[in-house]
């Protein structure tokens, strides 16, 4: 069986509309993201109580957030999990769940009988800031790590065109979980350097092609040359990332609750991290040639 | 030729029994993390700040020992105590079954404190209106009724300078008062008893307040001198309390003021859901995935799924044998492997298309196949791998979990794909006649 014959795109060609797409994606999420403001982030990133409930009977989420609004413990938020109106997350203040479970209590009978916590946790704020500056430093060591890598295997542009393209993909999930009013925790950075590993794989057997191709034809005509090896490398791009997404597509819709946003997060990277593999990396190298040619040594 | 194949074949079946042996029965053999079965994560920080840094790693160290009593007491099974950094320590609790006892019995202070008692009212009335005399300081006596419920608080004077502390105890059980509530009862130790006794014979008929954390539990009149060395703690504690405040006072107090700075509680029911739900995604994931390479490379397909049912099995040796801990993510990072360790055959696959279609015959296309697609294998791998290994020294928990399942998948799959497809392979184009190839 063959899924895709002979593809002849101008991928290449079609650079500049699809750098607006993503320009247009990721402008429009960040700037929803600075509106929403702490908001978005998980307790694990701005500090604070999280309190994991689940209730006998169906409430709503504003009937909740309306019995809480009495006890006076500052900002806080509800959000229902799943469907059936039962599952709840509540992020508040610091030490300000015990509370919440007081009031509860008073609202709807004992815990462990009219409601149980399934999970909580809480997190000083300086506890926040050491797993904000940790995660940051695994972005910064994953993308240098992966840098450096391709540098090694290719050329300089090359790793550059390849990380651009990861940091593109980065982005744009981030916009997309503003977009869609997800929450960033712990395990999205996780996704989000996942899709970074796994992104890049479909680049790199792009530029494994390319490498191949400069070393046979000698060509300088790049253009041509990387349209050529991106069709040739095609199939097997779509393919990989394919079976990746069957697994993606039912940890998000049967994973789980715990997983939803992680896997919501590697469902958008992997398709992106493809479209840029295709889209994006290669095409920042022509740029850069047509800016400041250089003849490629590989 | 073929003798090189046994060889091949003998590691290939020799590591299958031994990722066998190692993961049989799977429900003992991998340990799973807090999400997957219910406990207790907790991060620990030394508050003290007026202290060089290599006081307050001391101070950590001495903490870590003292919880690590303290939770030995409470019988958990494999519980991790790390310390992290200079001031940190991290304490994860699987299984355990109070958790909120357990983070009691993790966070208090537990100093224990005998204080004198002023007896002058005068002293006191002027320190309540903010004249504290020198050498001495309030504390508030929060004494419990008869159901149990806390009385507001009175303050008393007393003499900075402790009599004696927890640091004299030998031994803390629990046992029942005179009028039938559960106290605690103490045993000081040799040195502690002779001083015990002797502020007993020096201050008699005066107020002896026992201190713990700052707050008094109870300020019973000195009768008489006590020699032997034993105390009791009354206070009208509930059974479950008596048993904890026992359990922190044998361990010892903590050396130094620690907050909680991370506290993390999973209920067994999210665990049990988590598990169940996690489980039945990768199983789905991965059965579509070996449905689809069937379909898509038929002959080829069979053992590009052979090599992912293998990967998976090694994956959960390594696991097993290196003690790593299954979480939540990590079954998602067995699923994701799932779908990457057939990359490396699709890869592979295409390739061989591609040379064969050149006119190669069969033998020579696949060869120039496999030799033609390892670079960019390999060029993928490491680049996942470096991801992957970053989550897994740099992530907590979950996170940790995840780089974990993902780094070993991936270093499994680079064996399983390349190694033992290319084997098999080999094996047959050997040993039959195969004019065609259909792939």
């Amino acid at each position: 069986m063959e899924l895709i014959k002979n593809p002849k795109f101008d991928f290449i060609g079609k650079r500049k509309i699809v750098y607006i797409f993503s320009c247009v994606i990721i402008i429009w999420g960040m700037v929803i993201l600075a509106m929403r403001g702490r908001d978005i982030f998980g307790v694990d990133f701005v500090g604070g109580d999280m309190l994991n409930i689940e209730l006998k009977e169906r409430v709503t989420v504003s009937e909740i957030r309306d019995k809480i609004k009495g006890i006076n413990i500052g900002a806080y938020s509800v959000q229902a999990l799943g469907t059936e109106g039962k599952d709840f997350i509540i992020k508040s203040g610091p030490n300000t769940s015990e509370k919440i479970i007081e009031a509860l209590t008073s609202i709807y009978g004992t815990e462990g009988e009219a409601f149980s916590v399934k999970g909580k946790s809480s997190i000083s704020p300086s506890m926040s800031v050491s797993l904000r500056k940790k995660a940051f430093y695994a972005f910064l060591l994953g993308l240098i790590g992966i840098l450096i890598y391709i540098t090694f295997r290719f050329e300089f542009r090359f790793a550059v065109g390849a990380t651009l393209a990861i940091f593109h993909d980065m982005l744009f999930v981030v916009a997309v979980l503003a977009l869609t009013k997800k929450q960033i925790d712990a395990s999205v950075i996780a996704a989000l350097l996942t899709i970074a590993g796994y992104s890049v794989n479909d680049t790199v057997i792009i530029f494994d092609r390319i490498r191949e191709n400069i070393r046979k034809t000698r060509s300088d005509d790049y253009f041509t040359l990387f349209n050529n090896s991106i069709n040739e490398t095609l199939s097997r791009t779509i393919l990989t990332v394919l079976t990746t997404l069957f697994v993606v597509v039912l940890l998000f819709l049967i994973g789980g609750e715990t997983l939803h946003t992680f896997a919501f997060s590697l469902l958008v990277g992997f398709i992106i991290g493809t479209y840029s593999s295709v889209f994006i990396a290669s095409s920042i190298i022509i740029d850069w040639h047509r800016w400041k040619p250089h003849k490629f040594k590989v | 030729m073929i003798k090189q194949y046994y060889f091949r074949f003998l590691l290939i079946a020799a590591i299958i029994g031994l990722c066998i042996y190692q993961v049989y029965p799977p429900e003992k053999k991998i340990r799973r993390g807090l999400d997957l079965q219910g406990g207790v994560h907790v991060v620990l920080e030394v508050t003290e700040t007026a202290q060089d840094e290599k006081t307050i790693s001391d101070l950590a160290d001495r903490a870590l020992e003292v919880i690590r009593n303290r939770i030995d007491a409470l019988g958990v099974t494999e519980p991790v105590i790390q310390k992290e950094g200079m001031k940190r320590i991290i304490v994860d609790l699987p299984g355990v079954q109070d958790p909120d006892k357990a983070i009691e019995i993790i966070g208090q202070t537990a100093l224990l404190e005998f204080k004198l008692v002023s007896d002058d009212p005068d002293l006191l009335k002027s320190a309540l209106e903010g004249n504290v005399p020198p050498g001495y300081q309030l504390v508030y006596y929060k004494e419990k009724d008869e159901r149990g419920i806390y009385r507001e608080a009175h303050p008393l004077l007393v003499k900075a300078e402790p009599e004696l502390t927890g640091k004299y105890i030998e031994d803390a059980y629990m046992g029942y008062d005179s009028s039938g509530f559960p106290d605690v009862n103490l045993v000081f130790n040799r040195e502690g008893a002779a001083i015990f006794e002797a502020v007993t014979a020096k201050n008699i008929n005066k107020q002896l307040a026992i201190v713990l954390d700052g707050v008094v539990r109870s300020a019973p009149v000195i009768r008489e001198r006590i020699p032997g060395g034993k105390a009791q703690i009354t206070g009208k504690f509930s059974v479950e309390e008596a048993r904890t405040l026992a359990i922190v006072l044998r361990a010892g107090a903590l050396p130094a003021k620690m907050e909680m700075i991370y506290k993390e509680v999973v209920g067994p029911t999210l665990g049990r859901e988590n598990i169940v739900q996690g489980f039945r995604a990768a199983l789905y994931g991965g059965i579509i995935v070996l449905t689809f390479m069937l379909i898509y490379y038929t002959t080829f397909g069979l053992l590009a799924d052979f090599a992912l049912a293998l990967n998976i099995l090694i994956l959960l040796g390594v696991m097993a044998t290196l003690r790593g801990v299954l979480t939540l993510p990590g079954i998602a990072g067995i699923a994701l492997t799932c779908g990457m360790a057939v990359d490396a055959n699709i890869i592979i696959f295409e390739r061989i298309r591609e040379e064969l279609r050149t006119g190669k015959s069969p033998k020579a296309g696949i060869d120039s196949g496999y030799k033609r697609a390892w670079t960019a294998i390999i060029d993928s791998n490491i680049t996942t791998l470096i991801v992957g290994l970053i989550l897994f020294f740099l992530g907590e928990g979950p996170v940790k979990g995840f780089g974990l399942t993902l780094s070993i998948g991936i270093v499994a799959n680079l064996f399983t794909a390349v190694f033992v497809t290319k084997t098999i392979v080999d094996w047959v184009m050997l040993t039959r006649k195969i004019e065609k190839v259909r792939i």
